[in-house]
């Protein structure tokens, strides 16, 4: 605490003595839905070096001396917008901007030109939600995490999965924010989907390098993603049917510029339509469906205070059902968080927002046959409270500070079970921690080439009672401490210009996790559970370091980056080898300790302008993980490892009304873990396994195709607008291997005996409409 | 409970899309080791020790008898010993058996018609019955062959039976013919312990359930009802309409064991991995208390039961 006492004071205090500068402030605004546009750019036409980007509620503050400037801004996908100013005292001052009509111009305007180039961000992406829903999407489904898997150092979970690992850190170790509310399980029908309905989503950040400050809790990556806070002038519907799910969004004004308001849902119909199919069979009734519901409104009391409440719920149902044994499974699943936000305006350099979070996950299993029944459920469960200030103290030098506060309390999986008459249950009590994060950085220009951002984080984690400690058999009561962890953990990172269009960044981060999600799947599963660091078990702790070289050329059309990087992790966990799956014990107990590396060069080449546009990404990477307990205490390649990683993305915009997009991957096949040999007891060949994934499967690589068509476009009266898209997933057909498996046969008596090997493909070419439209209040 | 419910889900998902092909894995990874398969049984029908010894076998897509035959191990020095004496087993090959003997050896090993046998199966095991499965007794294996040594050892726990059976008919009109087993027993209060069972029908062999063990971490001294789904050969693809049903009319037999708990393991771990091959479970390796090969050494207390299934 001292540290960061001393640390604000000699930031701080000092340049509240400049004086004969003046503030301009305010918000940046969509000018047709009042929307706030977050990290908007804002800068100085006549030295581009003054200026800065709107915060995640589109606040900025740009102190400079007294004079007259020419101001621009610049969004992703909006028309650069030029403005006078003459600065003579402090000013607030709105700006709203205009959407960029076709998709070419959205390209074309996308950033000040030399963002890339000229910020200190490492590793940090942000995602445009309108040129995602182009792409081709399986199945139809536009999806934001499946998007983000065809950036360098992104690595798809698995054939057709949403889930993603960065830079060879596992599932669990991604920050997956919802306004501010920590997603636990992202994915819907075992991570084939995502939970972001693509409708309601304004804005994606990913961090994939040196996290800031801000950002705690986990090793890898940050997924940051706001929620739209509805158009307030005027009322919109839209809409879209697909193969597999329909959507409906509604958004409008509850006070017109004051307040707005927007509720989304979509929902899964596929095996809802098959019923009558199974209308008379022996699984009638047996259903599939899952769903998700947005809902926010925000409301501005003043120039200086603005609450805003987000809500998302969403579920994974799966009955399954047979008369001809009475036997009948339900799995229901999913999350909720609710987001409570109050921004402040001290004054035009201090903004500060304070967030009320809950969230909670919660997993069941229930079957029953005759009178047999049984029911296993876990969840996690968070209260979390934030308070996070931005100041601007001078035009050199942008701060953020804060705390962060969250009460875990940990479901492990519970079982209760009947037998006739006779109950069991099995319950593990559930386990309650608090943890806290203090951090404070300062992103500071030193001189016109050279750019910090210096941060520091401070973390503490405390498992509180009640708990009976599986070590040694204490008991704690309510409340009191049974373990607890502090994490120190300075952020730094800088960019030094070579020119105009040139620089290099660099960057090193230290990141604790507390909790912690194992899986013995490639991905996760819904039902993988977590548990916290307790007197059992450490926290997972990384130091990552980064550096790369970034350049535009041809009058910025073309962006370029390479980033190599060396990630240590300490603290990993995985299943101990003979490892079963069952209710009845923790899964901590399960659990062994060792450590891990991931390095590697991620190349980028974007082609900003032009009709065609797009990317080429390519990664080279090593991922290693060393557990005494695995793989006889040899280093092996973690699950995570995948040596070529290449994503090629293009769009090809013809006319106003067809728009092409084309999406080609390549990756070295996933680690597994051979068959070494296969051995005869009580009469069934038996494998037994080499070592830890030391054999890789055949290579992936897969082309999608898709034609968006806007049949009427552009018609500034036209009340509807809508559009087609067509998707081919696996263009030519790859048969990319999902799993493989084993199947022996054995006939002693007679002597013989046979194994086949076979390599299983889930997906061939699919291809697919969604029908899309949107109502504008005139 | 072991339970592969994501495979339900996935089956979905499969059944519209997936596609398999057969391949050739790499074999060159093979490296040769001893294989164990041995028991001793106290209770109803107490066995002395009987060993198995084969060698594992690289991937290979089809073996006849001849290459099964290579199997077996030859002219290993095997040993036990338990808290009286200490006893060497011998090997005793198919082929050298009196026809009698090949019928009692074939029913021994739930091998079936002595005609079909066209293997000679070895194994190594006490014709003098010097020393037979006791409840609550130690054994040590020892087993010498070619330079190399393996060890393992076993006790055979406490016996807890089966206190009641009962046959009931099934809900489906389709298959009105079949009948459900349940069993009932009561678990000893605060003692780990460790259960498998087998089914019989008429003279067909012994067949272990499909998920034949359970601890009793769960029904700790309670007493209860629980199903006996009839066994059936791993590799026999499940009917999920008539899994587990017996036939009325028929003769069941369940052979109900108690086994410690390195026993246990081999058995839950080796049942987990069969059924959970796939994209959501990275390899379980299967427990053995073999020093220095692989396979099990297990004791059994065990009971054998004989019931008629009632028709409806």
């Amino acid at each position: 605490m001292k540290f960061i006492a001393t640390l604000f004071f000699c930031c701080i205090i000092p340049y509240s003595l400049f004086s004969q500068n003046h503030t301009l402030s305010g918000y940046i605004k969509d000018a047709t839905t009042g929307e706030d546009l977050i990290e908007a750019n804002l800068y100085i036409k006549e030295n581009p070096d003054q200026g800065t980007t709107s915060n995640i509620y589109g606040f900025y503050s740009l102190t400079l001396p007294a004079g007259k400037y020419t101001l621009i801004v610049s969004y992703l996908g909006y028309t650069d917008q030029e403005t006078e100013v003459d600065l003579q005292a402090n000013l607030r001052m709105n700006i709203e901007m205009e959407s960029g009509i076709k998709m070419q111009e959205v390209t074309v305007t996308a950033e000040s030109p030399d963002q890339n180039v000229q910020s200190t961000n490492m590793g940090t992406v942000e995602l445009d939600m309108e040129q995602i829903k182009t792409m081709p999407a399986l199945l139809g489904e536009v999806d934001v995490f499946k998007a983000m898997q065809l950036l360098p150092g992104v690595q798809s979970a698995g054939e057709g999965n949403s889930g993603f690992y960065v830079r060879g850190g596992g599932p669990d170790q991604n920050l997956v924010l919802l306004d501010e509310a920590v997603v636990y399980n992202t994915g819907h029908l075992l991570g084939f989907f995502s939970v972001f309905n693509p409708d309601v989503v304004k804005n994606t950040t990913l961090i994939k390098g040196s996290m800031p400050a801000n950002y705690g809790g986990r090793l890898s990556s940050v997924v940051d993603i706001q929620m739209k806070d509805g158009n307030n002038k005027k009322y919109e519907i839209e809409g879209g049917l697909g193969l597999i799910a329909s959507r409906l969004t509604a958004q409008g004004p509850i006070i017109k510029e004051k307040g707005s308001f927007i509720v989304s849902g979509r929902r899964t119909y596929v095996f809802d339509l098959a019923q009558p199919l199974l209308k008379g069979t022996t699984v009638e009734g047996t259903n599939y469906y899952f769903y998700d519901l947005n809902a926010k409104i925000n409301y501005k009391f003043s120039d200086k205070d603005r609450i805003f409440i987000s809500t998302y719920l969403g579920d994974d149902v799966l009955n399954y059902q047979t008369n001809a044994r009475d036997f009948s499974l339900k799995i229901p699943y999913g999350n909720v968080t609710t987001t409570a936000r109050w921004n402040h305006l001290f004054s035009q350099k201090l903004f500060m927002n304070v967030s009320a979070i809950f969230n909670r996950y919660d997993f069941k299993i229930a079957f029953r046959q005759d009178q047999f029944a049984a029911e296993v459920i876990s969840g996690i469960k968070d209260w979390n409270g934030k308070i996070d200030f931005d100041y601007f103290p001078h035009p050199n030098h942008e701060m953020k500070f804060g705390m962060n506060y969250t009460h875990h309390t940990l479901s492990p999986q519970n079982l209760t079970a009947q037998s006739g008459e006779t109950e069991f249950d099995l319950k593990f009590d559930p386990k309650f921690a608090h943890e806290l994060g203090i951090y404070i950085l300062d992103d500071w220009k030193i001189t016109s080439n050279l750019r910090m951002n210096i941060g520091f984080r401070l973390s503490t984690f405390t498992q509180v009672g009640p708990y009976t400690s599986a070590l040694d058999g204490n008991t704690y009561n309510k409340g009191e401490p049974v373990k607890t962890y502090v994490g120190y953990e300075p952020r730094f990172s800088f960019k030094y210009s070579l020119s105009d269009k040139s620089s290099i960044k660099g960057g090193v981060a230290v990141t604790n996790q507390y909790i912690h999600l194992v899986s013995s799947s490639t991905s996760t599963l819904p039902s993988d559970i977590w548990v916290p660091s307790s007197d059992r078990i450490r926290p997972q702790n990384s130091i990552q370091y980064a550096l790369g070289y970034f350049k535009n050329f041809k009058d910025n059309m073309f962006e370029s980056s390479i980033e190599i990087y060396y990630k240590k992790l300490n603290n990993q966990i995985d299943f101990q080898e003979s490892y079963v799956n069952v209710p009845s014990e923790e899964v901590e107990s399960n659990f062994v300790f060792g450590e891990g590396q991931s390095y590697g060069a991620e190349f980028f080449l974007k082609k900003r302008k032009g009709k065609l546009n797009g990317w080429i990404g390519y990664t080279l990477a090593r991922t290693e993980r060393k557990f005494p307990d695995i793989n006889n205490g040899n280093v092996f390649p973690s699950t995570y490892d995948r040596t070529h990683d290449l994503s090629i993305v293009a769009n090809y915009e013809l006319n106003d009304k067809w728009n092409f997009g084309a999406i080609f991957v390549y990756g070295t096949g996933n680690a597994y873990t051979p068959v070494k040999s296969f051995y005869l007891i009580e009469s069934n060949f038996i494998p037994d396994y080499g070592n830890r994934n030391s054999a890789r499967i055949d290579a992936y690589h897969r082309l999608d195709l898709s034609a968006t068509l806007t049949p009427k476009p552009n018609k500034p009266n036209k009340k509807i607008e809508q559009s087609w898209t067509f998707s081919i997933y696996n263009t030519y057909n790859r048969k990319n291997v999902f799993f493989i498996y084993y199947f022996p046969e054995t006939n002693v008596a007679e002597g013989t005996a046979s194994i086949k090997a076979y390599k299983v493909s889930l997906f061939p070419v699919i291809p697919s409409v969604t029908w899309n439209f949107h109502w504008k209040q005139k | 409970m072991k339970y592969a419910w994501h495979i339900t889900t996935l089956l979905f998902l499969l059944g519209l899309f997936s596609c398999e092909t057969e391949f050739t894995p790499d074999v060159s990874i093979y490296e040769e080791q001893i294989v164990v398969e041995g028991h001793i049984e106290a209770g109803d029908r107490p066995t002395p020790p009987y060993v198995l010894l084969t060698k594992n076998q690289a991937f290979f897509s089809e073996i006849n008898s001849t290459s099964f035959d290579d199997l077996f191990i030859h002219d290993a020095v095997v040993t036990v010993e338990n808290s009286q004496n200490t006893i060497t087993l011998q090997e005793i090959c198919f082929n050298d058996l009196s026809e009698e003997q090949q019928q009692i050896f074939s029913d021994f090993l739930g091998l079936g018609d002595t005609d079909s046998i066209n293997i000679n199966f070895c194994v190594y095991t006490d014709l003098s019955f010097s020393m037979m499965g006791e409840i609550g007794e130690t054994y040590h294996l020892n087993i010498q062959v070619d330079g190399k040594e393996l060890s393992a050892v076993t006790t055979i726990p406490e016996h807890i039976p089966i206190e009641s059976l009962n046959f009931s008919p099934i809900p489906d009109p389709d298959n009105d013919t079949l009948q459900e087993l349940t069993g009932s027993i009561t678990d000893p209060t605060g003692e780990k312990n460790f259960y498998r069972y087998f089914t019989q029908v008429d003279n067909e062999p012994l067949i272990p359930g499909f998920t034949s063990v359970s601890d009793d971490i769960i029904f700790d001294g309670s007493s209860f009802e629980f199903p006996i789904p009839k066994g059936q050969p791993r590799t026999e693809e499940i009917d999920p309409n008539t899994y587990g049903y017996f036939l009325e009319g028929t003769t069941a037999t369940i052979k109900w064991c108690n086994i410690d708990e390195a026993h246990f393991d081999f058995w839950n771990t080796l049942e987990f991995n069969m059924a959970n091959q796939g994209p959501f479970s990275s390899y379980t390796k299967i427990s053995s208390n073999i020093n220095g090969g692989l396979g099990i050494w297990g004791g059994y207390s065990a009971t054998y039961y004989t019931e008629i299934v009632p028709f409806d």
